[in-house]
């Protein structure tokens, strides 16, 4: 993982933009309690840091923005929240994951990491809720399906539904993001000339 | 909103041990590996040590907990284990909960009291700059010198969006085609800060600064840091 002077100062950038929209917008958002609030979230923090993909397309870039906006997020005002800071942590690393196994960056591979990274949003409270707070997986799962059911307004025995309906929510939100990193880095770099790694 | 690294978390600071970075963070993994590992037989003895430590190294850090919303996190947690987990069977001030329920439930309320102690006291005891420091001798080569960037960023990138929000939406720029005002905002706010890491990137490299030759950030150390690691190291490998 070795970045140039401009590529550290541009993930810089990009994780603090992420961070931002992660202290501002996601307190707004919890208090205003939107429905689907980390889906979000997360969609606009990924699109970000796919941004910041497209113009230090390096090994490791998108893990960077990431750990940046975890720190960032880590010491904000309202003190620690663990969730978010795992979410963006995880998120980055499923994208990470993604973006390296496939390449440059293209359309494709920026709609498969942020898809993937997304339905981390709705997987995460199963890895972490037992392992940090001892809720059991059951009681997780119940409020899951609950909070589907009330969103959806289907019935609670509904559950393959609830649970097909809410990956899919969460795959395309993903898809969204990528659309969005690739449409918006593309014109960025019109707009700011050549990307970073020129 | 800006950076907390001030008011509250320095006065959670004040009257504190001496710890360095690696001892704080011997605290915080220590912590956080027993009180996973507790199981509700021994909760009681492993969460009221961590507690006692915590409150020994970080005296003020029980105020950061008590607030509404932590309060409330903490109810929507433990509360509900009182009556789906296992039978109905006893009565409290006329209110029904089960037994079984009642220890998990506790359990759990324990857990995330002392996991957010942990958290707090650790990150109002150690600066930013120094888990920069530590992540880049974990492979992260260059962080330190981004998150002072960031760090040095975020108040003016804050203000650049807000600005850019607010030209937008006195334009009348989010009232009907909105999608096209939001990717607006987002270009223009993308855009000034793109500008903005193109002057110090040439400011550093002008100061000669090169990611290859620095150094990683430099850690705070205290002498009973390695006593801290070792006690720590020693008392999860007993109580494990």
């Amino acid at each position: 993982m070795k970045f140039s002077t401009k590529n550290l100062v541009t993930l810089a950038v990009f994780g603090t933009l992420w961070g931002i929209s992660e202290i501002t917008l996601g307190t707004l958002f919890k208090t205003l309690n939107i429905p689907l609030s980390g889906v979000l979230l997360s969609v606009i923090g990924l699109s970000i840091a796919l941004i910041g993909r497209i113009f230090v397309p390096k090994k490791g870039s998108t893990l960077f923005i990431g750990v940046i906006a975890m720190l960032l997020k880590l010491f904000s005002l309202g003190g620690v929240v663990l969730g978010p800071m795992i979410g963006i942590l995880g998120e980055a690393v499923i994208a990470e994951v993604i973006l390296s196994l496939t390449g440059k960056p293209r359309l494709g591979t920026l709609t498969l990491a942020g898809s993937l990274s997304v339905l981390w949003v709705l997987a995460q409270p199963f890895v972490t809720n037992p392992i940090l707070y001892g809720r059991t997986v059951f009681v997780v799962w119940e409020k899951v399906i609950n909070n589907g059911s009330q969103l959806l307004g289907l019935r609670t025995n509904a559950v393959f539904w609830i649970l097909g309906i809410m990956t899919c929510i969460h795959l395309i939100s993903g898809v969204v993001a990528g659309i969005i990193s690739w449409t918006l880095g593309r014109r960025l770099q019109q707009r700011v000339g050549l990307s970073s790694e020129e | 909103m800006s950076l907390d690294i001030s008011r509250e978390t320095q006065k959670i600071s004040e009257r504190r041990i001496p710890l360095g970075t690696l001892g704080h963070l011997a605290v915080f993994l220590w912590c956080l590996v027993l009180v996973l590992s507790s199981t509700p037989e021994n909760m009681f003895w492993i969460t009221g040590l961590c507690i006692v430590v915590l409150m020994i190294l970080y005296p003020g850090v029980w105020r950061s907990i008590i607030n509404a919303r932590r309060l409330l996190l903490l109810g929507l947690i433990a509360i509900p284990p009182l009556y789906f987990l296992g039978d109905v069977d006893k009565i409290f001030l006329g209110i029904p909960y089960s037994s079984v329920g009642s220890i998990i439930s506790l359990h759990i309320g324990l857990k995330f009291i002392v996991v957010l102690m942990a958290l707090e006291g650790m990150t109002s005891a150690v600066e930013i700059s120094a888990l920069a420091g530590i992540l880049e001798r974990f492979g992260l080569k260059g962080l330190g010198f981004s998150m002072g960037v960031a760090v040095n960023l975020l108040p003016s990138l804050q203000k650049s969006c807000t600005q850019s929000w607010l030209a937008l939406k006195m334009r009348g720029g989010l009232r009907k085609s909105w999608w096209k005002g939001l990717k607006l905002f987002s270009l223009t706010s993308i855009t000034c800060a793109l500008k903005r890491a193109e002057e110090i990137a040439l400011a550093a490299e002008s100061r000669a600064f090169s990611p290859e030759k620095t150094r990683p950030l430099p850690i705070a150390r205290s002498p009973i840091d390695w006593v801290v690691f070792s006690l720590t190291c020693l008392s999860v490998l007993l109580i494990i």
